[in-house]
C-alpha cells in the first residue's frame, strides 16, 4: 500500500532523514518506534506533502506521492493525525469533526454516516459537540484530532504520537480504539514512544534513530528483541 | 444635543471606512501573518479605479464600484501570487520590506498615469437629509449603510459557507487546515482578493466626501494598523469595533478638542489601551 524507497529530507545542511525504506501493506498496524527526534514526525510530513523530500521516493497504491500536494494526498486517502493534535481551537467539536470532511464536502449523506461511525468510535464527543475544542481535556482533544482525520476517510491513517501528554487509563483507552479502527479496516502506521503499548497492538515495527530506520520486525521479534527492550521498553 | 448626535455620524461614518481597511488588513494578517503595508496603496488604486471607470469611461457609481473591486482584488491575487507566494520560507523580514515595495510601486505607477494632484470624484448621492435638525448627507448614511452591510455579508460568508470556514480555520491552525486537506494557495488567494475588494469599496465610498490623490492611502494605512492592534492582530470583530473606536475618538476629539489634533488622537488611544491590555481588545486569533 504505501511504499517509500531509500528517502531523504534535509532542512539546510540538516539530514533529517537518511535513506529510508519501508513497506506498509493494506490491513497492517505498524509501529515507528523512536526517541525525540529520531524523524518519525519528519517522515510522517513527508509522507503528507509537507515536507519535500530531497531524494528517494514515496508511492501509495502504486502512485508517486513526491510533489504532489498535501490536499491531493489527503484527497488520495493518506491521513495525518498530527503530534500536537493542530485543531481549530475556537470552533466547536462539531464543526472541527466536519472540517476534517473537507475533502469529501460535496458528499453530505456519506459525511454524515461518517460523522455517526465516529461518534460511535468516540460517544463522548457527542455530548461535548457544541464546545470549543480548546476547552476540552487532553484526551478528549485527542479523540477529536482522530475523530477529525477519520471524518476524512483515511485508507491509511497515520497517527503522531496519539499517547503523548495523556494520563495512564486515556493512554489505554487510545490504544484500545486505534486497535478498533485497524481492525475495521483502516490501514494504520503509528509513531510512537509507548514503546510497550504499542507494540501490543501492532502487527509490524520500525525503530528509528537519528533519521535512518535501524530496526524492523514483527510484534513477537520486536517485543522479544533484548535492544528494543533495553532501549524502549525498559525491561 | 444636534452637534452631538451629528458627531456620532460623523464617527459612524469615520468608524466605517476605517472598519472595512482594517478588516481586510487584519484578514491577511491573521490567515498568513503578513504585515500588508501594500493594503494602503490597494485602497488607493481602489479609489483611481473607480475615478477612472466613472470619469474616463462615465459608467455609473454602482458600476464603477464593482469593477474597482474586481480590479483591486486580482491585483490582491497577484502581489500574493508574484509576491508573498515566492517568499513563504522567507525570514518575516522579507514579506516588510516586499510590502512596501509593493506600496511604492502602486504609487509610482498610479503618478504616471494620473500625476500627483488632487482630484474630485461625484457620486450620484449628493442630496442631504434632514431629520429635525440633524442634517445627514446621503453618501455618509450610504457609506455606513454600506459598511454594515459589507460586515454582514463577509460574517455570513465566514460563518455559514465551507470555503468561509477554511480562511477561519487557516487562521486558527495553519497546520490543521493542511492536514483536512485545505488548499493554502487558494486560501492566500482568496484571502487576498477579499482584502483588496474591501479595500476598494471603502476607498469609493469614502473618495466622494474627500479627495482622490496618490498618497490618500498614507493616513487610512496607519490607522488601520492602528486599529488592528487596538482590536488584536487577526481579530474580525476586533478590526470592526477598533475601528469604531477611532472613528468615534476622532469624530469627538476633533470637535470638542480640536480639529487640529484629530490625527494624533489615534495614536494617543493605541498608547492608552496597549498600556491597558497590550494582547489587544479581541486578541483570540480570527473567529
Amino acid at each position: 500500500m504505501l511504499q517509500l524507497n531509500n528517502v531523504d529530507i534535509c532542512y539546510g545542511s540538516f539530514k533529517a532523514l537518511n535513506d529510508i525504506s519501508m513497506v506498509v501493506d493494506t490491513g497492517e498496524l505498524v509501529v515507528l518506534l523512536g526517541a525525540n527526534g529520531a524523524g518519525k514526525s519528519s517522515l510522517f510530513n513527508a509522507i503528507s506533502g509537507l515536507h519535500r523530500p530531497s531524494a528517494g521516493v514515496i508511492e501509495f497504491e502504486g502512485r508517486r506521492l513526491n510533489g504532489v500536494k498535501a490536499s491531493t494526498i489527503v484527497s488520495s486517502g493518506v491521513v495525518q493525525c498530527a503530534e500536537g493534535r493542530k485543531l481549530f481551537p475556537q470552533m466547536t467539536v462539531l464543526q472541527n469533526l466536519m472540517m476534517g470532511a473537507f475533502v469529501h464536502r460535496r458528499d453530505r449523506a456519506g459525511n454524515r454516516k461518517r460523522l455517526n461511525e465516529v461518534l460511535e468510535l468516540f460517544p463522548i464527543l457527542d455530548d461535548k459537540a457544541g464546545e470549543p475544542a480548546g476547552s476540552l481535556s487532553g484526551g478528549q482533544q485527542q479523540m477529536v484530532a482522530i475523530g477529525r482525520a477519520m471524518m476524512s476517510r483515511p485508507r491509511l491513517l497515520m497517527l503522531d504520537e496519539p499517547s503523548l501528554g495523556l494520563a495512564p487509563l486515556v493512554v489505554r483507552q487510545m490504544f484500545e480504539t486505534i486497535k478498533q479502527i485497524n481492525s475495521l479496516g483502516t490501514t494504520v502506521l503509528l509513531a510512537e514512544q509507548n514503546a510497550f503499548a504499542a507494540l501490543k497492538i501492532a502487527h509490524r515495527a520500525y525503530v528509528m534513530e537519528n533519521g535512518r530506520l535501524v530496526m524492523e520486525g514483527d510484534q513477537a521479534t520486536m517485543l522479544g528483541n533484548e535492544q528494543v527492550r533495553k532501549a524502549y521498553i525498559g525491561a | 444635543m444636534n452637534l452631538f448626535f451629528q458627531q456620532i455620524i460623523n464617527g459612524l461614518t469615520l468608524g466605517s471606512i476605517y472598519g472595512l481597511v482594517a478588516l481586510g488588513l487584519t484578514l491577511v494578517y491573521g490567515i498568513l501573518h503578513i504585515p500588508n503595508f501594500a493594503h494602503g496603496a490597494l485602497y488607493m488604486v481602489g479609489a483611481f479605479m473607480s475615478y477612472f471607470f466613472m470619469v474616463d469611461l462615465g459608467v455609473h457609481y454602482w458600476l464603477a464600484m464593482a469593477g474597482s473591486a474586481a480590479v483591486v482584488a486580482i491585483l490582491g491575487v497577484l502581489c500574493e501570487r508574484l509576491v508573498f507566494h515566492p517568499l513563504r520560507h522567507s525570514p518575516p523580514i522579507h514579506d516588510k520590506i516586499a510590502a512596501i515595495g509593493i506600496l511604492l510601486f502602486l504609487e509610482a505607477l498610479v503618478q504616471m498615469f494620473w500625476g500627483s494632484d488632487f482630484r474630485r470624484m461625484s457620486s450620484p448621492f449628493t442630496g442631504i437629509m434632514n431629520f429635525d435638525g440633524l442634517i445627514i448627507p446621503e453618501q455618509r448614511l450610504l457609506i455606513i449603510a454600506g459598511a454594515f452591510t459589507l460586515v454582514f455579508a463577509l460574517q455570513m460568508f465566514l460563518r455559514k459557507t465551507m470555503t468561509g470556514a477554511t480562511i477561519i480555520a487557516m487562521a486558527q491552525s495553519r497546520e490543521g487546515a493542511f492536514l483536512v486537506g485545505i488548499d493554502a494557495n487558494r486560501v492566500a488567494m482568496m484571502t487576498f482578493a477579499i482584502s483588496g475588494a474591501l479595500a476598494a469599496i471603502a476607498a469609493t465610498l469614502y473618495a466622494p466626501i474627500n479627495l482622490v490623490y496618490p498618497a490618500m492611502g498614507h493616513l487610512v494605512i496607519m490607522k488601520a494598523f492602528v486599529i488592528i492592534i487596538l482590536g488584536g492582530m487577526g481579530s474580525i470583530p476586533g478590526a470592526i469595533a477598533g475601528g469604531m473606536i477611532i472613528g468615534f475618538a476622532e469624530a469627538f476629539g476633533g470637535f470638542y478638542i480640536s480639529t487640529a489634533y484629530k490625527d494624533i488622537i489615534a495614536f494617543g488611544l493605541l498608547v492608552l489601551i496597549l498600556s491597558v491590555r497590550p494582547q489587544g481588545l479581541f486578541a483570540k486569533g480570527a473567529h
